[in-house]
C-alpha cells in the first residue's frame, strides 16, 4: 500500500461564477462512519487564494457519510502522538504539505498513518498549478477515500443543476449551472427567461443535453460545457421533445418525442443524424435512462393506467415491468453497477426517493419528504443526489447510501432543482 | 365603459352560434361538426366606401366622431372588429357609439404593445422576433446595396422564392418588391448583430400581439373561459370541458384570422418529465375535439408540464388551478 503517484492538475482559467452560491448543510448523524483526523496542511511558500486544503478534504469526506473527519488545533510537525489519537478513538491520521515549487507550480504531499499499528499506510504527491487548489483537494479526497476504504470516491466530479430566481422586474430567471460536487466553483452555462429542464451529462463530461422552452415549446439542446459556443439544437420535431439521456458511448441520445402522435422514446444518433424508435406504446413513455452497459433502458410509462417503471432489453426488444409496489413509480436511473434503480415512489400523497433492487424487486423508500424529484447516482454509486422541497423552496439533497446521512445544498434566494452528476473528471 | 358596450354586443353574437350546438351535445359530437348557425351575413359595403387613413397613427375620439356610419363600418372591418357591428336590414349601423369605443380600445391595446416593443433592447427584440418564428439574416451594409444575385440567394435561402420574378435568363425583375418583402419578413442584422429594420420587425410583432389581445378581449367579453381544468393525472375531456371547447370552435369559425395555441399544464406532483407528457396529452385531447370542426390546421399544441403554475404552493387549491389547458390565440 505504499507508493507515490505523480500527476499534474491544471486549474481552469476562465471561470465565471453564479450570483448566488449554494450553502451546504449536513443534517443527520455520523453513525457508522470512519473516525479519522485530517490535520491542517503545512504551507511552504506564498499562497494568495483561500488555501485551507485540509478543510475542503474534511468536508468532502464528511459529506460522503463514510467518514467522521476531525481537525487538530495545531500543525503536526514533530513525531505523531499516536497514543493521543488512540485514546480519542481515531483510526487514522492524515498529514499534508503544500510546497510552492515555482511561481505557478506547487506540490501537495499527503501521508496517511494507521493509528493502531502506528505505521504509514500511504503517501502521495500531486503537482498542481495555481488555481487548481480546489481540484487538488478533491483529488486528494479521492486518494484518501481509496486508501482507507478500497473504493473509488466521487469527489473529483461535477454537478449540473438548474437555479430559478425571481428578478427585480418580477420575471423568473432560469440558469443551467455546473459546479464541483460540493456545490462550490459554480459556473453558469446557460441563462434563460424560459424554463430549463433535465440537464444530463455525457459520459465524457464534455456535453450536457437539456430541455429548453426558449422557443415557447420544449426542445432538446446540447451544450459543449467547456466551450464558448452556442448550444446545438436537435432537429425540429413536431410535438414535444424532452427527457434527453445519453447512451454511454456518447454518440447517441435517447429522448422523448411526440411527433408520431403519442409520447415514445427514440434514439438520436449524432453521426448518422438518424432516429430510431425504441418504444411504440400508445401510452406515455418517457424518462429513459441507459443501463451502464448501454444494453437496456429503464423508463416511465402509464401503459397499464398506472405510472410504473419498465426495462427494455435493446437487443431482444423485450420489455419487462420493474416496479410492482404502489401506484406511482417514475424517473428511474440506473446505479453505476447496473443492479439498482433510484426512482420516485408515491407513498400516500407524498413522492419519495426510493431504491429498487432490480433482481429481487425489493423497494426501499429512502426519505420522509413530500416531493422528491430527479434522482442521480454519484459515479461510485455511494450517494444519490435529488431535488426536494424545504419550506416551500426547491433544494438539492445528497443522501449517502452507506448510512443515509443527508447533505442539503440550497440557495439563499430562489430554487435549485434538476441535479445531474458527471462521471469522474479526467 | 367601453368594455361594457363590447361585452353586450359580442355576447349576443357569440351566444347565437354556440347555444344550439350545446343543446345537441351527443356522445360522439357528430352534430357539432357543421354548426349550422353561422353568423349573419354582413352587407358588404366596401365598394361604396373607401376610407383612407394612416395605419400607423392612432385614432382619437374626435377623429372617429366626425366619420360617417359607413366609414366607421369600413374601419371596424379592417381592424378585425367586424363581429361587433350591428347592422340592420338596410345596411345602417345600429351601434355607432359602441363601435367608436371598441376602435379606441383596440387602439389602446395596440399602443401598449407598440410601446412595450419599442422599449426592448436590440437583443431582446431579436429574441422576441425569433420566438415568433421570424428568421434572421446578416447583411454587410444595407439590403439596398446588395447585388440582385445576392438578394435572390437570400430569398431562396429563407424560403421566399415566391416573391422573386425572374426573366428567362434568371435576372431579377422586381428588385424593389423583393427588398420590401425581405425587410418586412426577416430580421435584417448588420455584422455587429444590430437590427437594421427595427420598425418593420416591431410592426410584424405588433400585429401578432394585437391579435392575441383582441382575441382575449372578445372571449372575455363573451364570457368564454380560456382555461380548462383537469383531474389528477388525467387528461379526459368531460362534458363541462366539451361545452367550452365547442364555444371556442364556434369562435374560431367566426374569426378565421385567429390561430390557436393550446398550452397544456400539470400540477407539481410527480416528476417533471412525466408532467410535460401529461400536459401535452391534455392539450392534444382538446385539439382532437376541435379537429371535429376541421380546425386542426390552425392549432398548435405545446406543453409546459409543471413549469408555469398559475398558483404556487403545495396544496389542493393550487394543484386544481394548475392542471389545465389554456387557449391562446394569435
Amino acid at each position: 500500500m505504499k507508493y507515490i503517484k505523480f500527476f499534474i492538475l491544471f486549474g481552469l482559467l476562465a471561470s465565471f461564477s453564479a450570483n448566488a452560491l449554494l450553502e451546504v448543510n449536513i443534517i443527520k448523524s455520523k453513525e457508522d462512519s470512519f473516525p479519522i483526523v485530517i490535520a491542517p496542511f503545512e504551507m511552504i511558500g506564498n499562497f494568495k487564494e483561500d488555501s485551507d486544503i485540509a478543510k475542503i478534504i474534511r468536508k468532502n469526506l464528511n459529506m460522503s457519510g463514510q467518514f467522521d473527519a476531525k481537525s487538530t488545533n495545531q500543525l503536526t510537525t514533530g513525531p505523531i502522538d499516536f497514543d493521543f489519537y488512540l485514546k480519542h478513538k481515531k483510526d487514522a491520521i492524515v498529514l499534508g504539505k503544500i510546497r510552492q515549487i515555482s511561481s505557478n507550480v506547487n506540490h501537495a504531499e499527503i501521508y496517511i498513518y494507521d493509528v493502531l499499528t502506528q505505521k504509514p499506510l500511504y503517501r502521495n504527491k500531486i503537482a498542481f498549478t495555481n488555481g487548481a487548489l480546489r481540484k487538488t483537494a478533491h483529488a486528494l479526497s479521492d486518494v484518501i477515500y481509496y486508501a482507507l476504504l478500497g473504493q473509488k470516491g466521487s469527489f473529483n466530479t461535477k454537478l449540473s443543476f438548474v437555479t430559478v430566481n425571481e428578478e427585480k422586474n418580477g420575471k423568473r430567471k432560469y440558469r443551467l449551472v455546473i459546479s464541483d460536487w460540493d456545490g462550490k466553483n459554480q459556473q453558469v452555462i446557460i441563462g434563460s427567461d424560459d424554463p430549463i429542464l433535465s440537464p444530463a451529462w455525457s459520459a465524457d463530461q464534455r456535453k450536457i443535453a437539456y430541455v429548453s422552452f426558449k422557443n415557447n415549446r420544449s426542445d432538446v439542446f446540447v451544450k459543449y460545457v467547456f466551450q464558448n459556443t452556442n448550444p446545438i439544437k436537435l432537429p425540429k420535431f413536431d410535438g414535444i421533445a424532452s427527457s434527453p439521456t445519453w447512451h454511454p458511448d456518447g454518440k447517441s441520445l435517447a429522448l422523448t418525442l411526440s411527433k408520431d402522435g403519442n409520447k415514445d422514446i427514440y434514439l438520436y444518433n449524432f453521426d448518422s443524424k438518424k432516429l430510431k424508435r425504441l418504444t411504440t406504446n400508445i401510452a406515455i413513455d418517457t424518462e429513459a435512462n441507459f443501463s451502464p452497459d448501454g444494453k437496456s433502458i429503464a423508463f416511465t410509462s402509464n401503459r397499464t393506467g398506472q405510472v410504473q417503471i419498465y426495462i427494455k432489453n435493446l437487443k431482444s426488444g423485450k420489455i419487462s415491468r420493474a416496479t410492482f409496489e404502489g401506484r406511482y413509480n417514475a424517473k428511474p436511473v440506473f446505479s453505476p453497477d447496473g443492479k439498482d434503480l433510484a426512482l420516485i415512489h408515491r407513498v400516500g400523497k407524498d413522492y419519495r426517493l426510493a431504491l429498487l433492487d432490480i433482481a429481487s424487486r425489493d423497494l426501499t423508500v429512502l426519505t420522509q419528504n413530500k416531493s422528491d424529484e430527479s434522482p442521480y447516482f454519484s459515479p461510485n454509486g455511494g450517494m444519490i443526489i435529488y431535488s426536494t422541497n424545504r419550506d416551500n423552496k426547491g433544494i438539492l439533497s445528497i443522501i449517502s447510501l452507506h448510512n443515509y446521512q443527508t447533505v442539503e445544498l440550497m440557495q439563499k434566494e430562489g430554487e435549485v432543482r434538476e441535479p445531474s452528476w458527471s462521471n469522474y473528471s479526467n | 365603459m367601453s368594455k361594457k358596450i363590447l361585452l353586450l354586443s359580442s355576447v349576443i353574437f357569440l351566444s347565437s352560434c354556440a347555444t344550439t350546438s350545446i343543446s345537441e351535445l351527443g356522445d360522439k359530437f357528430l352534430d357539432l361538426i357543421n354548426p349550422s348557425d353561422a353568423p349573419a351575413e354582413v352587407t358588404d359595403l366596401s365598394e361604396e366606401v373607401f376610407v383612407a387613413y394612416d395605419d400607423s397613427a392612432g385614432f382619437t375620439f374626435e377623429e372617429l366622431e366626425v366619420l360617417s356610419n359607413d366609414e366607421l363600418i369600413e374601419i371596424a372591418k379592417e381592424k378585425g372588429l367586424e363581429d361587433l357591428l350591428k347592422i340592420d336590414a338596410d345596411g345602417n349601423l345600429q351601434n355607432r357609439d359602441e363601435i367608436i369605443n371598441a376602435l379606441l380600445e383596440a387602439e389602446a391595446l395596440l399602443d401598449n404593445a407598440t410601446q412595450e416593443l419599442q422599449s426592448l433592447s436590440n437583443d431582446a427584440l431579436i429574441e422576441r422576433a425569433e420566438e415568433k418564428g421570424m428568421d434572421s439574416v446578416i447583411v454587410s451594409g444595407e439590403l439596398k446595396t446588395l447585388s440582385n444575385d445576392e438578394l435572390i440567394e437570400i430569398a431562396k435561402e429563407k424560403g421566399m422564392e415566391d416573391t422573386l420574378i425572374l426573366d428567362a435568363d434568371g435576372n431579377l425583375q422586381n428588385r424593389d418588391e423583393v427588398i420590401k418583402a425581405l425587410t418586412d419578413n426577416l430580421i435584417i442584422l448588420d455584422e455587429d448583430g444590430n437590427i437594421q429594420n427595427k420598425d418593420e420587425v416591431i410592426e410584424a410583432l405588433r400585429e401578432g400581439a394585437e391579435e392575441t389581445k383582441l382575441a382575449a378581449l372578445l372571449l372575455e367579453n363573451a364570457g368564454i373561459t380560456s382555461t380548462l381544468y383537469f383531474s389528477y393525472d388525467d387528461s379526459e375531456i368531460d362534458e363541462v370541458a366539451t361545452r367550452i371547447i365547442i364555444q371556442h370552435a364556434n369562435f374560431m369559425q367566426s374569426n378565421p384570422s385567429f390561430n390557436l395555441r393550446l398550452e397544456g399544464h400539470a400540477d407539481e406532483r410527480g416528476t417533471r418529465e412525466y408532467n410535460l407528457a401529461l400536459g401535452e396529452n391534455r392539450a392534444l385531447n382538446v385539439k382532437e375535439v376541435l379537429g371535429l370542426y376541421n380546425l386542426e390546421d390552425r392549432i398548435v399544441v405545446v406543453s409546459y408540464g409543471e413549469e408555469q403554475p398559475i398558483l404556487t404552493g403545495s396544496n389542493e387549491e393550487a394543484w386544481e388551478k394548475n392542471r389545465r389547458v389554456e387557449f391562446s390565440y394569435y
